[in-house]
């Protein structure tokens, strides 16, 4: 027996994030490490939970296996219950046809069974890509005064960059006349963030008819919104304004994480009435040797710090030997830099070893000129 | 082979010793290297030795213990089969007043009949002002392997070791125990310092009660001295980190140790094999400004430094101000050192404020404490 719920959420976690190269090699872009001890999918996760929704269906596809053992029974996020809580929907073998997610739309479509069961007015659709802490909840009243069939969430962004984003043209109420993706001319500066809610009979009924369609994508931005606005329905936008951020390119996935420091960081993950969840790693609180110089920096636990760190961002059980310096850097869980190493604007992958006297990026490089090290490398010094 | 054993863990039969930090608090309860209590160490060591059933003997002031616990989910032990439970004073409809355990016999006495219903071969007992990383599975080898009565897991005691709540020391040949002493002066041979963990089988446990009830004895330690002469009890001399936190003072030296000395550090808290346990609070990563000076200290999540911190260990959520000075001092959780406060040799409980340019000092020998909440 399955309870039944208002709104579930439905969070697309399968994206490849191909421009994140090395990083999501091995990895479900949503697995990859941010900010220290986060990975990027805690934070669609811990909103849900902080927006009082309980039922979440996890979408994976893409190298599910570190993803999944990540997300567990969903405890994390306080979503290991009884009734609803989190499930993963990997893609599965039908009694008909089986088939990989084809799009967006379709892996939701595959999974209609799953929403049937909870039978809620309302599905929340996200996705594991973006670092940003919103209450669902005030979205959904907006969408139920609204009496919108659908609500997508957006952001301003700077005009110059709205050509990377489906942009929503809306009237003065912020009813959606016109959704364009990645437009050429850019109309407005309105970006869908990739949030929407729906209400859950049209959703079903546009993603069967999608489905019905050979020609279409399968896709959220290119397919159903727009269908939907020429059917006439009434989609509306919920305009966000705290701080959201992209975090499919190496460049982005940097920048963000450099927004965690500074005086008065932009992005402040020390806000007790929001946390984000991350899973507990069970590690020794961090050590700071006698040698050790750290500004303007964020460290985690079981980090041992003996060497120089500057503007750096360090994950779980990181150590910095004598004589080391990171500098405008993001290290990932257990990497290991050695007696006098030097790394510079790098993002440097989990379980590396930067062995003595190598030098890593270069020193002053702006964001354009960032190095990756992949997951489990060895870098030697280079040899004159 | 797969362990069969229970743990039971005493949570505070020591309080009067350390009477400034259990004023508000079990001596389980007490925050220790930053990010833990003392009984993590306990629970962690039978965890790691595949224990799941632990009962945890709580006697008054465990409200912080018990909120610690909670369902036991961050040891992993929320089971449906076995898992954690706090034993606490039990009062009846007819007696007025709940009685407390004044010794491990008599709160063995109160738990019989749980003990009775034990499934397990074996049972550990510990106490919780030890702290040590230790693998229990090799003590109940050793237990089975040379077929001891009882197993006391022991270290070399330091000569001049002095302690202000009665330890037990011990002397043995070959391991097998040939005196019990209440001091370290008045054993002859080479003494080793009980660490208190008791390994025997459940059997002999129920014996060990039984007889007690039979000669009225309440102290399990008299028992001991009453049969060793004709029992096979053993020491287990364990040579890696252990500290014993019996005053105050023993507190104080010991937590900063973790931040001057590498190897009681690696040996407590960096042991791969066997990582400590505690609550998960879900807190920040620690955040150091442009101003910040750290050395030889150990600094938990959610703290922002922007000033000095020599020789400390600092709790979460501690916020160090710009021109603040803090050495050889441990701050509890949300201790706030203002603006060019200094503070040496200083104990801070939780919630603790030094106001902007206040300077205290405390000497190493005689460390001192502020109680939780105040304002400097």
């Amino acid at each position: 027996m399955y309870c039944k719920k208002e709104c579930i959420a439905m969070l697309l976690a399968g994206g490849q994030g191909s421009r994140l190269y090395d990083l999501t090699k091995q990895t479900a872009k949503p697995a990859v490490s941010f900010g220290g001890k986060y990975k990027i999918i805690d934070f669609p996760l811990s909103n849900c939970i902080n927006s009082g929704i309980d039922t979440v269906g996890v979408l994976t596809q893409y190298q599910p296996l570190a993803l999944n053992e990540y997300i567990g029974n969903g405890a994390t996020w306080d979503l290991d219950r009884s009734r609803g809580g989190l499930s993963v929907l990997p893609p599965y073998q039908g009694n008909g046809k089986s088939d990989w997610y084809k799009g967006t739309a379709n892996a939701i479509y595959q999974n209609i069974t799953f929403i049937n069961q909870y039978k809620p007015e309302y599905v929340l659709i996200l996705s594991g890509d973006h670092i940003y802490r919103m209450d669902y909840a005030k979205m959904l009243e907006k969408h139920k005064e609204t009496g919108a069939t659908c609500t997508i969430a957006t952001i301003s962004v700077p005009i110059e960059e709205a050509s990377r984003f489906g942009i929503c043209n809306t009237n003065d109420d912020d009813t959606i006349y016109e959704f364009e993706e990645k437009p050429k001319n850019p109309k407005n500066n309105q970006a869908s963030m990739g949030i929407y809610i729906f209400n859950t009979k049209a959703l079903i009924d546009y993603l069967v008819a999608d489905e019905a369609d050979e020609n279409s994508s399968n896709d959220f931005g290119k397919n159903i919104i727009p269908n939907m606005l020429n059917s006439g329905e009434k989609l509306v936008a919920y305009r966000f304004d705290g701080y959201w951020k992209d975090v499919g390119t190496i460049s982005s996935l940097w920048e963000a994480n450099m927004d965690l420091i500074g005086d008065d960081p932009i992005l402040n993950l020390r806000d007790c009435q929001f946390r984000v969840y991350s899973k507990n790693q069970a590690r020794a609180p961090q050590f700071v040797g006698p040698e050790a110089s750290m500004v303007n920096s964020m460290i985690s636990e079981g980090c041992v710090i003996n060497g120089t760190v500057v503007n750096s961002i360090l994950s779980g059980g990181v150590i910095i030997e004598e004589g080391a310096s990171v500098y405008d850097s993001v290290v990932m869980d257990d990497v290991i830099i050695r007696k006098g190493a030097a790394v510079y604007t790098s993002i440097i992958d989990s379980d590396s070893e930067i062995l003595a006297g190598a030098v890593v990026g270069k020193d002053g490089a702006d964001k354009s000129e960032i190095t990756v090290i992949a997951k489990g490398s060895v870098v030697k010094p280079e040899e004159k | 082979m797969a362990i069969s054993a229970a743990g039971i863990i005493f949570s505070n039969l020591n309080n009067n010793t350390l009477s400034r930090l259990t004023r508000e608090r079990t001596v389980a309860a007490i925050p220790f290297a930053c990010r833990y209590r003392l009984i993590d160490f306990c629970l962690s060591n039978l965890v790691n030795a595949n224990i799941s059933k632990i009962h945890v003997v709580a006697n008054y002031n465990y409200r912080s213990l018990v909120e610690h616990i909670g369902s036991g989910k961050d040891w992993d032990l929320a089971r449906r089969k076995d898992g954690i439970k706090v034993i606490s004073p039990f009062q009846t409809a007819t007696s007025s007043s709940a009685k407390l355990f004044a010794t491990h016999m008599e709160a063995l006495k109160s738990m019989k009949q749980y003990i009775n219903e034990f499934k397990e071969e074996h049972v550990v007992l510990m106490d919780s002002d030890f702290v040590l990383n230790i693998d229990i599975s090799d003590v109940i080898r050793e237990h089975e392997k040379t077929n001891a009565n009882i197993t006391i897991v022991t270290k070399l005691a330091d000569k001049d070791y002095t302690s202000k709540h009665p330890r037990m020391f011990l002397s043995s040949v070959a391991g097998k125990v040939t005196d019990i002493a209440m001091s370290a002066v008045a054993s002859t041979q080479t003494p080793e310092l009980a660490l208190n963990i008791f390994v025997m089988k459940t059997s002999y446990l129920r014996t060990l009660i039984d007889e007690a009830e039979a000669y009225g004895l309440n102290s399990f330690t008299e028992m001991m001295l009453k049969k060793y002469k004709h029992s096979n009890y053993r020491t287990y001399c364990y040579s890696g980190y252990a500290a014993s936190v019996s005053s105050f003072l023993d507190y104080y030296r010991h937590s900063i140790e973790l931040a001057t000395n590498d190897k009681a550090r690696e040996s407590l808290l960096n042991e791969k094999s066997r990582p400590i346990f505690t609550r998960v609070h879900n807190s920040a990563p620690v955040v150091y400004t442009k101003t910040a000076k750290v050395e030889n200290s150990l600094i938990a999540d959610d703290c922002v430094i922007e000033g000095t911190v020599i020789n400390s260990v600092l709790s979460r959520g501690v916020h160090v101000a710009r021109g603040a000075v803090v050495k050889n001092s441990i701050l509890f959780q949300h201790t706030r050192v203002e603006k060019n406060a200094e503070l040496n040799c200083i104990v801070t409980d939780k919630k603790v404020t030094i106001t902007e340019g206040v300077k205290l000092s405390g000497n190493q020998s005689m460390p001192f404490f502020i109680q939780k909440g105040r304002r400097v």
